[in-house]
């Protein structure tokens, strides 16, 4: 073992090595802190959506879910119905992992009155995506403790990965330069968090065939459960929502059927309107066949804050 | 087990530690058996396929070095048939019966022979050409059977190679499972730069682009014109970069150890003709039909509408051999009908270009030849990564119409995914057409190279992806 130190620089491979890795350190170090600092001085965007959702939302009602929850769940409609301030906490793209996590975090904060999960077709069913996508809750895995074992659903080595400060920012470079532009006067927190879509489809109505076997993800089914069960153990009142859909559908879908059954187990109310014939007469209330447009959007927001009033 | 995880940074950091402390003579039995473990790590049972090529291509080596006369070629014969039935069976059986079916479908009548169901074992094509590489060689005299059954496994099986190549001579890599490495920090400093920069490809630029291209082909019908062109030349980044990222770390790693594999890519975005392209697009496969299949039927010694036609089949059965698929084989079908169109206008096109006066200036010539080359190999892979020909078809019918916007209004993801390109231009354009000796990557002071690839690393933490998931040649 000498030798080879000796005669091939074993030792100075050492030494470069460990300046190549201090060198990486300091400037991993440098520019994290910077990404973290500016990430949450953002004043728009998804990641000051969640930001927001976490860390400063406190309205009574909220709604969770994916882009069907935040295109089509209207505050400002839902807010007169009820008498209630409403926000919507919903993020484009993210599964029943994110809104958990989410819920985590504002319990630790605060209990709200009311909450509408957004449930969708296929909410279910096994996609790596969903995992994936739970890297945007990495910049609160230091400051939000409770959300990380939903963090780690994403993979075995997300504790090391997190001893980088650069990489809960990873990707985030742009939007967070965007975020801080402050162009958008119409920031998130006026808006609360809704999107409405201003387009028409114009699309012919799809068939889906919903009889092919799905396979259903237990993790998805498990956080289901423990979202419902974190509401119930606060007493907060949960209402899950399955919007209209422009479909012409050919069988049930076992993420609905399967969310249904268990919601009933918990004796929590599942309003569907997944296959509601006065909104499939409707195209013109529709942006694209999962999507209500602003106008579609509204009068379905009005719709449920009737029912949730009424309850 | 992928190269871009942690699984493979814990694996190659505990392979490489044990494999410089092993003295020489046991070195080979830790490499089998990481070998093993890193094929494992994917389909477990798998490894009994590898294991029966690894037999029957072992004895069969021996006995063609043994034999005499026609009983080589017999032998030679056996192990190729063992060699093509497993790829066959594992590979085209499933699509061989659905084209059956589809005929007998024609007739009105039933298949009645069964699917297999099967999945496609990791890197099969790859190992199994490794293989038969072996025998064929054995066979011509140029390299002599193996005795010692371990290293003849890990010719097969050593793992920076085993599922994506390139595809090793044995003449190339089973001597150096004889020879000593000694750590020489020169060159361990040399491999791991290398994995660097093939890491970089893989995850700040193929799997950024896949981003968009998946976005786009994975919703072709809802895309426009102007997003399936954009989707299309972005794939012909991604593949590249995906492929040679992975060739660079199986490169680097093997390196590290001492070991060297062929270069299988030589800026393949240069290349002024589709000729050209092939010498330096996946070398080690490339070189292998040339010399196991296009030098046997006849090459280009033989009649010119004949050498017309092993051009057409050596790039058909390519194409079959990237996968099951017709996209594949049209894919191959295209990429040899350019290369027979272009050797049998070349005259023409000469006269041409001469008339039009081109020639004198060559930096505006070979920049126009880069971008048709480009184009045309481009426009080959929409079959190449189109799910099935229906699919192509659409797409190339929508990129004929130009219109629409690009995509969405997700800016951030184009930006990330032309500084990308851009990055990998600029790299690729001054190896190819500048002066060399002034280099970041290889500069004479530690200081400026290790600020170099500092920088590359935390390009990778800050816009990576991190999810992309697996290789694109994997599959093959």
């Amino acid at each position: 073992m000498k030798k080879i130190i000796e005669d091939n620089g074993v030792k100075i491979f050492l030494v470069k090595l460990l300046i190549f890795i201090v060198t990486i350190t300091v400037a991993d170090l440098i520019i994290g802190t910077v990404l973290k600092k500016t990430y949450f001085k953002q004043q728009q965007g998804y990641d000051y959506m969640t930001t927001f959702s976490i860390k400063k939302a406190n309205d009574p009602v909220m709604i969770f879910g994916s882009s069907r929850a935040v295109n089509i769940f209207n505050p400002a409609v839902m807010e007169k119905e009820l008498n209630l301030p409403c926000f919507n906490a919903g993020r484009i793209g993210q599964s029943i992992f994110y809104h958990y996590a989410v819920l985590k975090s504002v319990l630790k904060r605060y209990k709200p009155e009311k909450i509408i999960l957004s449930f969708d077709a296929g909410n279910f069913d096994k996609d790596q995506e969903d995992y994936d996508r739970l890297s945007s809750l990495l910049p609160y895995y230091e400051s939000n403790p409770e959300i990380e074992p939903v963090i780690n659903l994403k993979g075995p080595y997300e504790k090391i990965k997190a001893i980088s400060t650069i990489y809960p920012y990873n990707s985030l470079l742009l939007p967070i330069l965007n975020g801080n532009l402050n162009r958008n006067k119409r920031s998130y927190a006026n808006i609360k968090g809704y999107m409405p879509i201003k387009k028409t489809t114009s699309g012919p109505v799809r068939t889906i065939d919903y009889t092919k076997e799905d396979v259903l993800d237990p993790e998805k089914i498990n956080t289901y459960r423990a979202f419902i069960s974190e509401c119930i153990k606060a007493g907060i009142e949960l209402h899950i929502v399955c919007p209209p859909y422009l479909v012409n559908a050919i069988g049930n879908d076992l993420s609905i059927e399967t969310a249904k059954k268990i919601a009933a187990e918990y004796k929590i109310d599942f309003i569907d309107y997944s296959r509601d014939s006065f909104y499939m007469r409707q195209p013109q209330l529709f942006a694209d066949f999962r999507h209500l447009n602003g106008k579609g959007a509204d009068l379905f927001s009005e719709q449920v804050a009737e029912i949730i009033g009424n309850n | 087990m992928l190269f871009n995880s942690f699984h493979f940074l814990f694996f190659f950091i505990i392979v490489t530690s044990i494999y410089f402390i092993l003295p020489h003579s046991k070195r080979w039995i830790l490499l089998l058996a990481a070998s093993c473990y890193f094929y494992m790590a994917f389909v477990p049972i798998y490894i009994l396929i590898l294991g029966f090529t690894i037999i029957v291509d072992y004895i069969a080596g021996i006995c063609i070095e043994n034999a005499t006369g026609r009983r080589r070629k017999l032998f030679l014969i056996y192990s190729l048939v063992a060699n093509i039935g497993t790829l066959f069976v594992f590979k085209y059986f499933n699509f061989l019966n659905d084209n059956f079916s589809f005929l007998m479908k024609g007739f009105g009548l039933d298949n009645p022979i069964p699917y297999l169901s099967i999945l496609l074992p990791i890197g099969l094509s790859f190992h199994t050409f490794q293989a038969m590489s072996y025998t064929i060689e054995v066979y011509r005299g140029h390299q002599k059977a193996e005795r010692h059954f371990g290293l003849y496994a890990l010719y097969v099986m050593f793992y920076p190679q085993l599922v994506a190549g390139p595809i090793e001579r044995p003449q190339n890599l089973l001597h150096q499972f004889r020879e000593k490495h000694y750590f020489e920090s020169n060159r361990v400093f040399e491999g791991l730069k290398m994995i660097v920069w093939g890491l970089f490809k893989k995850l700040v630029i193929a799997d950024r682009l896949a981003i968009y291209v998946n976005g786009a082909y994975n919703n072709y019908d809802q895309q426009s014109g102007v997003a399936l062109i954009l989707a299309t030349i972005f794939f012909s980044f991604q593949v590249y970069c995906d492929f040679s990222g992975y060739s660079d770390i199986a490169i680097g790693t093997a390196r590290v150890m001492g070991f060297n594999l062929m270069t299988n890519f030589k800026r393949p975005i240069f290349a002024r003709s589709t000729g050209e392209f092939w010498k330096r697009w996946h070398i080690s496969l490339s070189t292998w039909f040339k010399d196991y299949l296009y030098f046997p039927l006849g090459g280009s010694k033989v009649a010119v509408p004949r050498m017309y036609l092993n051009l057409m089949i050596v790039f058909l059965i390519s194409g079959l051999w990237h996968g099951a698929n017709w996209t594949f084989i049209i894919w191959g079908g295209i990429n040899g009908f350019y290369l027979v169109f272009a050797l049998m206008t070349r005259k023409l096109r000469e006269q041409f270009w001469g008339m039009t006066g081109i020639n004198n200036f060559p930096k505006i010539n070979t920049a126009m030849q880069i971008l048709v080359t480009f184009t045309l190999i481009g426009f080959s892979r929409v079959f190449f990564r189109s799910e099935n020909v229906g699919q192509a078809f659409t797409i190339i019918k929508k990129m004929a119409s130009f219109n629409g916007s690009i995509l969405n209004e997700n800016l951030t993801m184009i930006a990330y995914s032309l500084f990308a390109i851009g990055f990998l231009i600029l790299v690729e354009l001054r190896r190819e057409f500048f002066d060399t000796s002034f280099s970041l990557s290889n500069h004479r002071s530690f200081w400026v190279r290790n600020a170099y690839y500092a920088v590359l690393v935390l390009l990778i933490l800050i816009v990576g992806v991190y999810d992309g998931g697996q290789f694109i040649y994997f599959q093959f």
